[in-house]
């Protein structure tokens, strides 16, 4: 995203004046166009804008099965999709699992950051720790949480000691949104605190011991200073994790509960590989994909609108 | 930590729940971090009954038959060795597609370089995820369906934004001069890549190398619906969870296969931990 601010700065290195005339010719033309940065140009038309167009596309046909020849739909799929129950349960539960997943992963990756900032006993350890979520796989991390939260698993292991019921977490519809959150925000937190942490470094210590000077505590310190300095690049993390949550975890849900029981899990990122891959219902797929992608544009437009720097 | 903490006593308590919170925070995260694993790696080597009786108990033989189980069962030995070629040929493919662009956009001048760039500065917006329906119909319509060969061309293409982006900074900083009297001494502008920036770019490739291991090496949606199930081509992270049974999972099995999947990425860190770190680091502030 700062390549995004990058893009746009005024050119500070054009010098096409002191060009010799012997090189003028070659100069122009690379004016006009970056000639190697077209075989990544087509690469990538090809591979991903192609097939998202194709996503706008399908969206307005009717196309039951891939064996089925479309025709065209016109809004058909949308008015099949705002109409069906399954859709605002997904929406529901996409709802929930930002508004409530979101907040909660920034927050405590800002102040998991700003503890390891500080330098504390151990902090080299909570670093490397930190990193380990952002190795593991999606299904590496699903068949952990998986051994960890089936009926004989470690979370019960840990609360029949305790006099506390077990529970089916992952088949429970009353716990299973809440299951797929809790994987999300293991992997997350870990990797925003030390995106946060590399923004968090750069704050000067002098300015931080004044302040302790003046008798600033650790949560005076933490919300008072270092959050509005890092605010519109916790922003950017915000953004990531939003676009992964909203996207990405679909995986974690179709490892672990294939969006079940009873739809208690059913994101609209799961919705729509389930119309696609299992029901192949391709356009209402495909018209769950194009809301998805305002959703995307909207969510990231609010993130941005919240945490945009204030100074 | 004493002063501090005698300080702390003096404060309201609202400000001295603040200056706990975030350690002990901190210090509740790690361990949630740590228990999975320490419970992972143990159950690899019990029974379903050792696993269930007691979670956290130390092994008591460190007998490998899990794994081997774990291996024959999903075939995870050819599944690594599918991941393995898919990975290194999407790296290369990677490199050969963002380098020559990277270094065009990098000298550029003009405003056609400008779209260029911002095109694939917006490339973070594409869900590509939602386009997973569409991608199938390429891989089909190119005669691709059911192999690694489309995977192979498809990953590079979801590394190209961020790729491009690290690797056009890093040749931003490399002084026009040096390319100048290149040019002058009548080197191509493929030479003045190969002889001139690659040397230079080194660090940043090996940026771009070690994001784009990890994320093509993890990757899972895109194998599972463009190879499928064919124990011939599929890739590591689609047969490992096949070790998931609804009735009746071995879980020792199913952890042995983890750790087994783990394995090659834990051993790049260990040996490269300062520039994967680098490299995570610099993956999403430059995207």
């Amino acid at each position: 995203m700062t390549a995004l601010l990058d893009a746009g700065r005024p050119d500070t290195t054009g010098d096409g004046k002191a060009a010799v005339p012997r090189t003028r010719h070659r100069g122009t033309l690379r004016d006009r166009f970056p000639g190697l940065a077209l075989p990544a140009l087509i690469w990538y038309a090809v591979f991903m804008i192609g097939p998202v167009v194709a996503m706008f596309v399908i969206a307005f046909l009717s196309w039951p099965g891939m064996l089925t020849t479309p025709t065209p739909a016109g809004l058909d799929n949308f008015a099949r999709v705002f109409s069906d129950e399954t859709f605002w349960t997904a929406t529901a539960n996409s709802a929930i699992q930002i508004v409530v997943g979101l907040p909660i992963m920034i927050g405590l990756a800002f102040l998991l950051a700003f503890y390891v900032v500080q330098k504390p006993r151990g902090h080299r350890v909570l670093r490397y720790l930190l990193f380990i979520p952002a190795l593991i796989s999606a299904p590496a991390t699903a068949m952990v949480f998986y051994a960890m939260l089936n009926p004989d698993g470690l979370v019960n292991g840990f609360l029949r000691p305790l006099g506390l019921e077990g529970n089916e977490w992952l088949a429970d519809p009353t716990t299973a949104l809440g299951a797929i959150i809790a994987v999300e925000l293991w992997s997350g937190i870990g990797y925003s605190a030390v995106l946060i942490a590399s923004r968090l470094d750069g704050v000067e210590t002098e300015i931080v011991q004044a302040a302790r000077l003046d008798g600033a505590n650790d949560w005076r310190l933490a919300w008072r200073m270092y959050w509005p300095i890092a605010r519109d690049f916790i922003g950017v993390v915000a953004m990531l994790q939003f676009l992964s949550m909203l996207f990405n975890s679909a995986q974690t849900v179709l490892l672990l509960t294939q969006g079940g029981p009873e739809n208690a899990t059913t994101t609209l990122a799961y919705l729509i590989y389930r119309k696609a891959f299992v029901e192949t219902d391709l356009g209402y797929s495909q018209a769950v994909g194009v809301v998805l992608f305002v959703i995307g544009l909207l969510g990231m437009w609010a993130i941005r609108r919240t945490l945009r720097a204030t100074h | 930590m004493a002063q501090r903490a005698a300080v702390a006593r003096r404060l309201p308590l609202r400000d001295r729940i603040g200056s706990i919170t975030s350690g002990t925070l901190a210090w509740i995260y790690a361990a949630l971090l740590v228990i999975p694993f320490y419970y992972f790696i143990v159950s690899s080597f019990k029974t379903n009954e050792e696993i269930f009786e007691s979670p956290l108990a130390w092994p008591t033989t460190f007998d490998l038959s899990n794994f081997t189980t774990a291996i024959q069962q999903a075939d995870l030995g050819l599944a690594v060795a599918n991941s393995a070629l898919t990975t290194v040929a999407a790296l290369v493919l990677t490199l050969l597609l963002a380098l020559p662009a990277s270094f065009a956009l990098a000298r550029a001048r003009g405003r056609a370089g400008k779209i260029v760039e911002s095109v694939f500065a917006l490339g973070f917006l594409i869900p590509s995820f939602a386009a997973l329906f569409p991608t199938f119909l390429l891989a089909a319509a190119l005669g691709l369906f059911h192999t690694r060969t489309f995977v192979v061309f498809l990953l590079p293409a979801t590394a190209l934004p961020l790729s491009i982006v690290i690797l056009t900074s890093f040749m931003r900083t490399i002084p026009r001069e040096l390319e100048e009297a290149a040019s002058m001494d009548g080197a191509s502008s493929l030479q003045v890549l190969r002889q001139v920036y690659l040397p230079i770019c080194v660090p940043g490739i090996a940026t771009v190398l070690l994001l784009n291991f990890l994320s093509f090496w993890n990757a899972y949606l895109y194998p599972l619906i463009l190879i499928g199930p064919d124990t011939a081509q599929r890739t590591i992270q689609v047969a490992l969870p096949t070790l998931k049974v609804d009735a009746g999972t071995d879980y020792g099995v199913l952890m042995a296969g983890t750790l087994f999947t783990l394995l090659p990425v834990y051993l790049v860190y260990t040996v490269l931990q300062r520039q994967m770190q680098r490299a995570l680091l610099s993956g999403a502030v430059k995207g």
